[in-house]
């Protein structure tokens, strides 16, 4: 849990690499839906934690589980290697992460979410999903 | 031309879930089910439309079926499944009255693919919500999606052959529906199978052993199949696909999951019977897509990789 005091309630930096994409990360809130909320899409599956589908690389930071996680999910030789479940990671600090080996981060077109990855990238089709 | 099999149909699924309070919130609030008995850690959950008294345990720790449990005509025919199970290979275990809550004697098997299958004669009759004298048509204080019953479970097997011999052999289920790589090299990648006359009360397609795909929900019809994705909307259940229709079964439905990442389903529209006549239904692995989503005709990533 977090406090409802301190750094925790902070709004955290999350940085993709090496895409170079930051999205804020608001309070409470899991590292999947900071991204997805931003526009952005990757690897995931049920998004409760139960199928490890949305496993990626924590490089730098530390995060918390808002929920128990299953050791076969995510097992603790994997928490060691830096391997993070982003459905249900909060992070307590800023935080960098690499998606999965053969994965890649894909934003959604157009001014739908003006707010997302598009409106961002000048001139650049970035339509690939 | 199939036998008749003396297995009813599917009567409880037995999960495990991480949380049990946010378990308890999806299955009773978001899908309507009743809580019909609970004990630390553990829950035992009814739909309204179901005669026995239970069909859903759930227990906290952890996420995937623990088991599934079909109800089976009589004591005879547990003891030739007993019979035929080891016969083929299976390990075989029995289990007394009361060891299942409210659940008689049954026998215990280890499919060949590690999942566990009870077998049982009798549960606690309860009646359903409307019940059996000049019953309404529902019942009007449904809460939530109201599912009517769990209906069939999907599972996942790395020897999909073997489980449908299995299937047939022992427990005298008939392939309604299945998926082969080809005509010319009809290897199995999954099948559809059926003890009665519904298009499937246990499916299984390739993948790893032990794991659950799904298990669903039996709904009116497509209405209620589109009422249910607005209360998923309303309850940030995250959909995995749907509103859509199946190729196979031709079924109407939703993919969802529990908040453990267990996946869910509703199902609605039997698109036909399975009549002991029936002929298989063959699905090429080149049209599998339109036989899983018919509108979408692609596979999402998940759906072909995602197993608790």
């Amino acid at each position: 849990m977090l406090s409802r005091d301190g750094a925790a309630d902070a709004v955290q930096d999350l940085t993709i690499s090496p895409y170079d994409v930051h999205v804020e990360v608001r309070d409470g809130e899991t590292l999947l839906r900071a991204i997805v909320r931003k526009g952005y899409k990757y690897r995931y599956g049920c998004r409760r934690g139960g199928c490890g589908f949305c496993k990626v690389h924590l490089v730098i930071g530390e995060v918390a589980y808002e929920r128990p996680i299953d050791s076969r999910v995510l097992t603790d030789d994997e928490r060691v290697s830096g391997i993070c479940l982003s459905c249900r990671a909060v992070p307590l600090t800023d935080v960098v992460i690499e998606l999965q080996e053969g994965d890649r981060l894909r934003g959604i077109p157009q001014s739908v979410n003006s707010a997302g990855p598009a409106a961002r990238k000048e001139g650049k089709g970035d339509s690939d999903g | 031309m199939g036998k008749t099999s003396a297995v009813i149909r599917l009567g409880y699924v037995h999960l495990r879930v991480t949380d049990l309070e946010d378990a308890r919130n999806h299955y009773s609030n978001t899908l309507g089910m009743e809580v019909v008995h609970e004990e630390p850690g553990k829950l035992w959950l009814k739909c309204w439309d179901e005669w026995d008294h239970h069909s859903l345990v759930l227990e906290e720790g952890g996420v995937g079926l623990i088991k599934a449990g079909y109800k089976v005509e009589d004591t005879e025919a547990l003891a030739d499944f007993e019979h035929r199970s080891q016969q083929f290979g299976a390990t075989t275990g029995r289990f007394s009255a009361g060891e299942n809550h409210k659940v008689g004697d049954g026998v215990r098997i280890t499919l060949p693919s590690e999942h566990t299958l009870e077998l049982y004669t009798d549960m606690e009759f309860v009646g359903t919500d409307t019940g059996a004298i000049n019953p309404e048509a529902w019942p009007r204080n449904a809460r939530g999606v109201g599912t009517h019953w769990i209906d069939h479970a999907l599972i996942s097997v790395d020897d999909p052959p073997l489980i449908e011999r299995f299937m047939t052999e022992v427990l005298d289920f008939q392939p309604a529906e299945r998926a082969i790589e080809s005509i010319e090299h009809p290897n199995l990648i999954g099948s559809w199978m059926s003890c009665g006359e519904s298009p499937h009360d246990l499916a299984f397609i390739k993948g790893p052993n032990g794991k659950l795909h799904h298990f669903a929900y039996h709904l009116e019809d497509w209405g209620a199949i589109l009422r249910a994705g607005d209360i998923f909307s309303m309850d940030d259940v995250p959909v995995d696909i749907g509103p859509t229709r199946h190729g196979i079964t031709r079924g109407t439905t939703i993919y969802f999951f529990d908040p453990a990442g267990n996946r869910n389903e509703v199902f609605a529209g039997l698109g036909y019977r399975v009549h002991r006549d029936f002929p298989t239904i063959n699905w090429t692995a080149d049209q599998l897509a339109k036989g899983i989503f018919y509108h979408a005709r692609e596979l999402n990533e998940a759906f072909t990789s995602v197993f608790t």
